[in-house]
């Protein structure tokens, strides 16, 4: 993933057509690439959802396509030369890869979904952090596992054993929710105003610090881009 | 037969159905055995229920402990019973994943063996609803699939498990299967040929065991 051909580094242009690099080269900014492997990781290491990513996605696909469009081009003219053809083939495996990065980024999602399907379609607050499609799919997904078990167990038992979400002192809810206690390793990317730790004291993390924590101390970090997870 | 047994053995299966990396046969008999006790305990409960002395319903310790005994049979079944089907669809899930999506290959009959997964005549293993569940899982797929990604660029369906090296790959034909279309024209597949062709183009056909990738 290190040697991404030129044409991938290159910010996509917000607009159409226009060509022009204007971002200075000396301020090191993340490339889309680089962007879409840090929120890629984020995703499969914290066991919430985060927020979509739904804007980069749309603009590296759009930049796949008119890559993958570029090269069709390129191939079929039979001037281009030997060289040219190595280059090309750089492109289309680089093509390859970031088509797999995006593949493996929404089926994470996807599985996270369809796991809390049914705390994610009662839950409001989480909406906001899926699109649209992943939010619709999240309720159907809810409702055919409930018509699933309506139909092969539940409704043949007794009225009073019926309920979807019996809450029992000492036996786990039955509404999966998704575990923030989970320990994940946190990146600082920039230094780190202090946060609560579960036994009170506070932590503050320096720029490239890597901490071991669990996940609901570093949420708010992780939300506002101040860490990764690695 | 002690109250959970039948519970118990259910939940045994699923986990040996884990381990074994398979999926066996929906046992109606069990879950029908299952809601039958369920049934029973739960008229037990209201039997005892009534002869809790109504004007201090606290006082009568050996029937208390009766509704509280069959109470927490009645919860364990039923969390059994909702665990043995979950687990199920969460295998459904997998089986469905690892042929690409293609649902009429897994549910269709069992001369067409899928390759690695062994999924041949799945469908006579599967309870009704069980099927009906996959069907409405693909078509909110297919929904998610247009909403998200509405590009034919992108394969969500194709592998995940290792990232591409090569563009091309050598391809042996397990299965005929006809003429596609591919970067350099189109190819008729037939079986026990070779092809160096490129990933993109056949890793659906890869997926769903028609080719076998040479290495």
């Amino acid at each position: 993933m290190d040697e991404d051909p030129p044409e991938l580094n290159r910010r996509p242009a917000p607009r159409a057509n226009a060509t022009v690099d204007v971002i200075p080269q000396a301020v090191v900014e993340e490339t889309p690439f680089q962007q879409l492997i840090r929120h890629w990781m984020n995703e499969r290491h914290a066991p919430d959802i985060l927020r979509t990513q739904e804007g980069l996605l749309g603009r590296m696909l759009d930049h796949i396509k008119k890559q993958t469009d570029d090269v069709q081009l390129l191939r079929a003219d039979p001037d281009s030369s030997e060289d040219e053809h190595f280059r090309i083939m750089l492109v289309q495996t680089e093509i390859e890869r970031v088509k797999f990065v995006i593949r493996s980024y929404i089926r994470t999602r996807l599985h996270k979904i369809e796991k809390y399907a049914r705390y994610i379609s009662t839950t409001p607050e989480i909406h906001e952090r899926l699109t649209q499609a992943e939010l619709d799919h999240a309720r159907r997904y809810s409702h055919l596992v409930e018509t699933h078990f309506n139909n092969s167990v539940l409704q043949s038992l007794p009225e009073e054993q019926q309920s979807l979400n019996d809450q029992v002192p000492f036996l786990p809810p039955m509404i999966p929710v998704p575990d923030k206690t989970r320990a994940v390793f946190a990146h600082a990317l920039d230094a780190c105003p202090p946060v609560r730790l579960p036994d009170g004291s506070t932590m503050e993390m320096d720029k490239d610090q890597i901490s071991l924590t669990p996940y609901h101390v570093v949420e708010q970090l992780l939300a506002q881009g101040a860490v990764e997870l690695v | 037969m002690a109250y959970g047994d039948d519970a118990t053995q259910l939940v045994i299966e699923s986990k040996r159905s884990q381990h074994a990396d398979s999926l066996l046969k929906y046992n109606d008999h069990l879950v029908r055995a299952v809601i039958r006790e369920q049934r029973d305990l739960e008229k037990l409960i209201q039997a005892a229920l009534a002869r809790l002395a109504p004007a201090a319903p606290g006082d009568d310790v050996a029937v208390t402990a009766d509704v509280v005994l069959y109470q927490t049979v009645i919860l364990r079944n039923k969390r059994c019973l909702l665990a043995y089907h979950a687990h199920r669809l969460d295998r459904l899930k997998d089986l469905y994943w690892s042929v690409g999506g293609a649902l009429p290959l897994l549910l269709s009959a069992p001369t067409t063996a899928v390759s690695a997964n062994a999924a041949g005549d799945l469908r006579s293993r599967l309870s009704p609803h069980e099927v009906d569940f996959l069907r409405a899982y693909n078509d909110s797929l297919i929904d998610f699939r247009s909403g998200v990604i509405d590009t034919e660029e992108l394969d969500l369906f194709a592998q995940i498990s290792k990232p591409p090296k090569d563009l091309h790959v050598l391809v042996r034909v397990v299965r005929d299967c006809g003429v596609i279309q591919t970067e350099v024209g189109a190819i008729d597949f037939r079986r026990g040929q070779r092809f160096l062709v490129r990933r993109a183009d056949v890793e659906h056909l890869i997926v769903q065991g028609y080719l076998d990738e040479v290495s």
